[in-house]
């Protein structure tokens, strides 16, 4: 491997996570991702992308999973590192997305709240350096960084916003990876596209990375350069969108691409139609 | 709020007022001896009469509400944080500390509770201030009175542990303590709140027992207790019916403070 291809490695994973007496979760789970690439991790629901998710993030239960293999990220070896060291890796180098934004958010808590203790978490410095670190990261997303907005607690707020908080939580310390496990599996056609379009935006402005986890095919293609399939806790396959959209290898790639909806195939006159006004 | 609910807000609000204001409407003071009226019935001069060392009742019942509305809530509030604590950290922590705190949680709740209160208060010495008695009774009801909230809590907080705001905070690089203070005890407000409510009745009428098993509050200092004991030698119900109001006035809190509780509970559900 060339040295310029290793330094454009920002995460490098093989790994087998096993929960005890069970079956693997992950076996052998061979991952790479480069520095400002948006990748796609799909697969069904129970295959194994949230666990990795976890694993990279040092959350798994470390009494129940058994977690063997390594996962380098930058300098560091993850899996050798201790809680403190992850602790401080944790929102300011990986951040999560988490998939339902109304139920990762603390309904207890304001919007303020929780947006201080992120930025405090990895931060000194005072109330003053705290509001603007909120109001940057507030308007990185698209939302309002006023009062009346950060007094909000999550119920009086719709899903579409409470999605741009959490991101705005997690891009806040600037990281060089962002994790979106289902990141808008729970949103509306048009939300999803706008959070989808944030991403993007943030990719393209920042140079962050993204490790988009979805099982939904339509949003990884908008979003994502590479893909890799995940099943039964095994990488399948791992290509360009435009590989593994025209030509899947496995089988399993194959079923999961013939099972993506057509839009009105019985009619053609109407799809004619719908294209037109959608170029419109 | 329903108008029950408003009708005992009303009447804590009247019983705690004229309580506080003790000194205005009773300036004798609740041990000032009226040696030439003793036993007295109803009068001008003493609205519910003396008692059998010729003390004003209606200022005894009046300081005596005041020790136990004033006193009943701090032991309520002893007993909740320290549910709150023991139950609240341990259900954070889960694994072994919950086992732990757990064990410790049935070992108290198996203990003969009435038995034990007597046991501590009658360890005290004799000669002990009416004043300490009177914080003893109280802070020994509070501390014992932590357990079945602490089993509540713990639970509680041990399924918002696995919670997904608490994974996002995890995630977000906060550390374990500002995890359990600024995450997890938020969300265990609504419970903390309904189990004070729910201790302070119970805590009036455990001292009331203990009063008239005449290890409550020391004399001459007035409680519920001490003074519905004064009922155990009555004969018959109609013969010195004024006798009855320090029990009259115990149901009618503990009634309101049920009342009030229900709403309570609305609350934390």
């Amino acid at each position: 491997m060339s040295s310029a291809r290793q330094n454009q490695i920002l995460l490098s994973a093989q790994l087998s996570v096993r929960y005890a007496g069970k079956q693997p979760v992950l076996r052998d789970v061979q991952l790479e991702i480069q520095r400002g690439e948006v990748l796609g991790l799909v697969g069904q629901s129970g295959s194994g992308k949230s666990t990795l998710a976890m694993a990279i993030l040092g959350l798994l239960d470390k009494k129940r999973a058994q977690t063997e293999g390594t996962i380098r990220f930058q300098d560091s070896e993850l899996l050798q590192l201790s809680e403190h060291e992850l602790r401080a890796l944790r929102g300011r180098a990986v951040a999560l997305v988490l998939q339902s934004p109304l139920s990762a958010l603390n309904p207890a808590l304001k919007i303020r709240t929780q947006l201080r203790e992120a930025w405090r978490a990895h931060a000194a410095g005072g109330t003053t350096e705290c509001a603007n670190a909120i109001r940057a990261s507030l308007q990185s997303v698209s939302l309002p960084a006023d009062d009346e907005f950060l007094r909000k607690y999550p119920s009086q707020m719709s899903v579409g916003q409470a999605q741009r908080v959490l991101i705005a939580m997690a891009v806040m310390h600037r990281p060089a990876l962002l994790i979106a496990d289902e990141a808008t599996s729970a949103l509306d056609v048009i939300t999803q596209s706008e959070i989808l379009a944030l991403f993007r935006d943030l990719n393209r402005s920042t140079g962050m990375a993204i490790l988009y986890i979805s099982h939904d095919l339509a949003s990884v293609a908008g979003i994502c350069d590479r893909i890799a399939i995940l099943h039964r806790g095994e990488i399948v396959e791992c290509g360009t969108t435009e590989q593994i959209f025209a030509h899947p290898q496995h089988e399993y790639t194959q079923r999961l691409m013939a099972a993506l909806p057509r839009i009105l195939p019985a009619n053609p006159q109407l799809q004619a139609k719908t294209e037109a006004a959608a170029a419109r | 709020m329903n108008s029950w609910q408003k009708l005992a807000c009303a009447v804590l609000a009247l019983v705690l007022g004229a309580s506080l204001a003790a000194n205005l409407l009773a300036p004798g003071g609740y041990a000032k001896q009226y040696r030439e009226a003793t036993n007295a019935p109803p009068s001008h001069a003493h609205w519910l009469g003396t008692d059998d060392v010729g003390r004003d009742r209606f200022a005894r019942v009046l300081y005596g509400t005041r020790i136990s509305l004033l006193l009943a809530p701090a032991a309520a509030l002893l007993s909740t944080l320290m549910a709150a604590l023991i139950g609240g950290l341990a259900g954070y922590l889960g694994g072994t500390w919950a086992r732990m705190a757990m064990a410790v949680t049935d070992l108290f709740l198996s203990l003969p509770w009435l038995f034990l209160l007597i046991t501590a208060r009658a360890l005290m010495p004799l000669n002990v201030s009416p004043q300490v008695s009177a914080l003893v009774t109280f802070m020994l009801l509070g501390f014992l009175g932590w357990t079945a909230a602490a089993r509540v809590l713990c639970t509680t907080a041990g399924s918002l542990r696995s919670s997904d705001f608490v994974r996002q905070a995890r995630a977000a690089g906060l550390p374990g303590q500002r995890l359990f203070w600024v995450h997890v005890m938020p969300n265990l407000r609504p419970v903390l709140y309904a189990q004070f409510w729910i201790s302070i009745p119970v805590f009036i009428l455990s001292e009331a027992n203990l009063g008239i098993l005449g290890l409550g509050v020391a004399e001459p200092m007035p409680s519920w207790g001490s003074l519905l004991k004064e009922l155990e030698g009555l004969v018959s119900v109609g013969e010195e019916p004024w006798k009855f109001v320090p029990l009259i006035l115990l149901v009618v809190v503990v009634t309101s403070f049920q009342l009030l509780l229900s709403r309570q509970e609305g609350v934390a559900a």
